[in-house]
Order: structure tokens, then sequence, then C-alpha cells
């Protein structure tokens, strides 16, 4: 669009991330302007329906919430790809808070993919709330660099997360500074899938 | 210890099984939490040894059935724990082609391939910028024939685990059906395979040691303050023009010239000597799923690309009859990003007809670090 900026169209399938199970599908529109984050709108039809998919939600936080000491874990998954079974909700979590950390990283010519989860700490609150800090490693294409972010987030249960980040390359350029992912805006994005 | 698998059929049995979960404290597997045991559905739960008695004593008593999804879990623990390099058999039969091995044990494991089968000799090919021996094995049926050639290389980024787990699983395929399979023998007969288990040994070795998700090889830049090149932008086709930076602290980093790199070198050397025999060039990679034809460097199509195209996607088709796994097939300038200096572009770029770069599974769930459940697979329907 002349003077504005580019937009794409799309129309995509989903699967589950850990399955590879069909999802559902969606289409979203990308707008990339010239000088700004780009607008998106996106309008998904999940092929599990809501209410099993809030089962779930709640089993995954309740998990979480149910630690009466914090879950404190390098490295996941492993070098060899393995991940403790008692992790998998942990992974879980660091995949949606990175997916906020992704969209806001990524542009028109730079993609992101969730590399490893150097470390992950959980704070144990006195809400209702579960709170966890992350590194995480991000792998970029096609620079095909490894971003270190730290990120730290909040969930409350039926709200989107609230997700604070800062990166840095793996060779310790500072990037972009930080960010905050919370509210509204995220709502129409965030995913609500289980079956990690 | 042992996990059982219940299917507790009415609501008491799912408060007597709550109740023997927190009494004795027993560790669930499915479900996660206590309250989530639900009557038709499936629990898995850990029992310590020496709990087992009492426990299915209690299932008995009160009619709940169970069965043993895991005998021994230390039994299960040890075979899926990858092996210590002091401690690793001599005998091939007993290597483990579904675990990832150190570099140690590739060397081991080459010297023994080579001892044990008369189709298999290994060569020298180079030295790495660490003084690392790097060898290929050549896979030969011996006769007169003046035979065509098919390269393969493995392992070029060090990250990419499952490329060398596949040229490994690749070499044990082809010598442990060669008796029985009439095609692969026919296939011998007029071919011969190079296969390079491992073309970046000392990045390998540094993911294995250091930094897993380390890419390029180990040469030190920059007065001494910066390391390694990527040696698949580092060939000498349309060197430092596209995709590439010329930063050391990059990952993308092409080198101070093309061939820079005596990795680079080792391979660029053998291949020109042999270059009017080697009928294709395969070098392998992660992840994507992705079978890319030339070029990198420009979207101009290559001259045989129909061809080119024919061949990767009928590979593309029976990839996916194996496993349902899918791979999409094009240029790599195309459906994946401009690069310059690839070993894929140079290769068909020298002369050599069929020229394919494979990225191996994931789509990025696991990405480089995919667990070693998927080398089987993995390795299987791209053979």
């Amino acid at each position: 669009i002349p003077e504005v900026g580019v937009k794409y169209y799309l129309r995509f399938a989903t699967t589950y991330y850990r399955s590879g199970q069909e999802a559902g599908s969606c289409f979203a529109t990308v707008l990339y302007l010239k000088k700004s984050l780009p607008e998106v709108f996106i309008k998904c039809a999940h092929s599990q329906d809501q209410k099993q998919i809030q089962e779930e939600d709640s089993r995954f936080y309740r998990y979480l919430r149910h630690q009466t000491k914090p879950i404190i874990a390098n490295d996941i998954p492993d070098s060899h790809g393995n991940i403790e079974h008692g992790l998998l909700p942990v992974w879980a979590l660091a995949i949606v808070g990175s997916s906020y950390v992704m969209l806001e990283k990524s542009t028109e010519n730079t993609g992101y993919f969730l590399a490893q989860i150097r470390a992950a700490k959980q704070w144990i609150r006195k809400d209702s709330a579960v709170e966890f800090e992350f590194i995480i490693l991000l792998h970029e294409t096609p620079t095909q660099e490894i971003d270190l972010c730290h990120m730290h987030l909040i969930w409350i249960f039926g709200h989107p997360l609230t997700v604070k980040y800062i990166c840095t390359s793996e060779n310790h350029r500072l990037d972009d500074g930080s960010g905050q992912e919370s509210g509204s805006a995220a709502g129409t994005l965030h995913e609500k899938g289980g079956n990690f | 210890d042992q996990v059982l698998h219940i299917v507790p059929e009415t609501l008491q049995q799912v408060h007597h099984l709550q109740h023997l979960c927190s009494t004795l404290l027993l560790d669930l597997w499915k479900p996660l939490l206590p309250e989530d045991m639900k009557a038709g559905e499936d629990l898995h739960i850990r029992v310590p040894a020496p709990l087992v008695q009492e426990v299915k004593a209690s299932l008995d008593q009160h009619m709940i059935s169970y069965k043993i999804l895991i005998h021994d879990v230390q039994e299960l623990v040890d075979q899926s724990t990858p092996r210590e390099t002091s401690s690793y058999r001599q005998i091939p039969e007993d290597y483990n082609y579904t675990q990832y091995h150190t570099m140690e044990e590739i060397y081991t494991w080459m010297a023994h391939i080579q001892n044990n089968s008369e189709l298999v000799t290994q060569h020298y090919l180079g030295k790495t910028i660490e003084n690392r021996t790097m060898y290929y094995l050549q896979i030969s049926q011996p006769s007169d024939k003046n035979k065509k050639i098919i390269w393969m290389d493995c392992g070029i980024h060090a990250r990419e685990w499952i490329s060398p787990a596949f040229c490994q699983w690749f070499v044990k395929e082809i010598l442990q059906n060669y008796e029985s399979d009439p095609k692969i023998r026919k296939f011998l007969q007029n071919l011969d395979l190079y296969i390079l288990p491992v073309l970046n040994i000392d990045g390998y070795i540094y993911s294995w040691d250091t930094a897993r998700l380390w890419r390029k090889n180990r040469s030190l830049h920059m007065n001494g303050t910066c390391y390694g090149t990527d040696l698949n932008r580092n060939f000498n086709s349309s060197w430092g023009t596209v995709g590439v930076s010329y930063n050391c602290s990059s990952e993308i980093f092409c080198g101070s010239g093309p061939e820079s790199e005596p990795e680079t070198r080792a391979v660029v050397q053998l291949i020109e000597s042999k270059k009017s025999d080697i009928l294709c060039y395969l070098t392998i990679h992660s992840y994507g799923q992705y079978i890319l034809t030339p070029y990198g460097s420009t979207t101009k199509p290559p001259s045989n690309n129909e061809e080119l195209m024919h061949v990767a996607q009928t590979a593309a088709a029976a990839l996916m009859e194996k496993y349902g796994t899918s791979y999409e097939v094009g240029s790599t300038s195309l459906i994946l990003y401009s690069n310059s200096g690839s070993s894929q572009d140079w290769a068909h770029m020298i002369g050599i007809p069929f020229s394919y770069t494979f990225e191996l599974r994931d789509k990025g769930t696991y990405g480089f670090v995919l667990p070693a459940d998927q080398i089987q697979p993995t390795c299987e329907e791209t053979m």
C-alpha cells in the first residue's frame, strides 16, 4: 500500500505444539507499517470445543499453583531433547510466554522459534496468580542468531498473560530493549490451547 | 519401581486411589493432580519398589484392576541414558543408532565399521582448524568398473545433531541390508557412496562440551577475540554476496575469504578431484523439513531445474509415505532465504548435476534439540 506499508492476507491451519494434531484454522491480516509495530487482525476456528480447552487450561494452572516448593530448572529440553515429565507444564508456559516476545520481535524479514529454555524459576505467590521468570533462547532466521531473553510472566487464570522481557543476542549485543505485552490487544492473540 | 496403569471404574475407586496416593506419597504420572482423577480415565502411577506389594494388595482388595506399564523404571532409565564415552563397548553390533554420540564415539565407530565390512573403507580427508582429522567412509562393491559417486556430508553446522545421527544410520542401513536387499546391491553395482559423518568436527565437539547451540567452526578471528566461520557460507559460490555477515560475531560470518577454512578446503579438494564422477551431492542439515535445490545465491534457476525438482518431489513423496511427515521442496532462495557461499551452490556450479540440501525434522517444536526418540523415525523416513 503506497506510502503506508505492506499488507499480507493469510489463511493457515494450526496444530498442537507437541502432538502435531490439527487444532483448527485461522484467517489473519498483517499490516507492516513504516514506523510502528505491525497491525494484526486474526480470527480462528478451534477444532476442539472451548469448554474442553478451558478445562485443560484449568488443570495446567492448578498444577502450577499446587507447587509448595518453587519449580527451578535448567535446560528444557536438555541437549538430547528430553523433558522431564513434571516440567512439561513449565515448557508449555514458556512457549506461550515466548510467543508474545517473538510476536513483538519479529518483522517482515525476521522470524523466530523457541530453541531452548535455559532457566526457569517459579515465584510462589500468596494471591492466586502463577509467576515465573525465564531465560529463553530464541533462534532467529535468517540470521541464525540465538537471542537470549529474560522473560518474566504472570498468569491469572482467565486473563491473558502479562509478559515482560529484555533480550540480548548471545554475542552480547543489547537489542531493542524491553517490552511489555498484556491486556486487550493480546486478547485476540491469546492461545488457549492445552495439549502441548 | 513400577509404573501401573489403572482405569478406575467407579467414583469409589477413584476416592480410594486418591487416598492411596496421598497417604503413601505415590508419584502420579497421569493425570497431573490427584483431584483430576476421573472414573473411566487413564491413571499412571509410579510405585516405589518397597511399596509395590502393599499397593497391589490394596488394589486387589478393592477389586481395582491394573496393568504393569513399566516393570522396572531404573532399567528404562539406564537404557535411555547417554552412554559415558569411557564405558563404550567395542563391538559395532552394540552401537546404539537411536542415541546421539560424541565425536570420540563416532571416530571409534568409523574405525570399527571399516574393520568389520568388506564394503567400507575409511579415507583421510583433511584436518580441522583445531587439527583434528577428518575422515570419510567409502562404501563400494569391489569391481573392475569405474563407478559414479554419490557424496553425502553431515554435520556442517555443529548444533544440528540429527544430521550426523542420520549419516551413521544411513551407513548402518546400507551395510545391514546389503545381503538381503536386491535394490541396495543393484545400487552399489553402479554407484559408490562417499559419506562424511561429521564435517564440522571442532564445532560438534564444542556443542557437546560447551555450547549446545553453537553453529560455526572454531577458527579464531579479530586478534583472538572472536570464534567461528559459518562453513556453509564459506564455499566459492558467489562468496560474500548475499545472506552473509562480514562480522565474525555473526552466526553467518562467511570467513575472511572463499575457502578460508581448512574444513571447507578439505571437502573442496576431494570433490574437485573426483567431480567428473560425482553424480549427486547431498548435504544434511536441520531443522525445517525441506529438500532444497540450487541456488541460494540467486533466484535464477539452474539449467536442469525441472529434473532436479522432479527427483526431489519424488523423494519428498516417498518420505511422506513412511510416517506422514511433510517436506517442502524448492530452491533455497525461493522457499527459504538467500545465502551465498553454500556447499550446495558450489557443488552444482562446478558441474555436479544433482545437488540437494536436506533440512531434517522438525518444524520448530524442538528445533535443534530434537529428542533422541525421533532419531529412528527421522532416519527411517529419510532413508
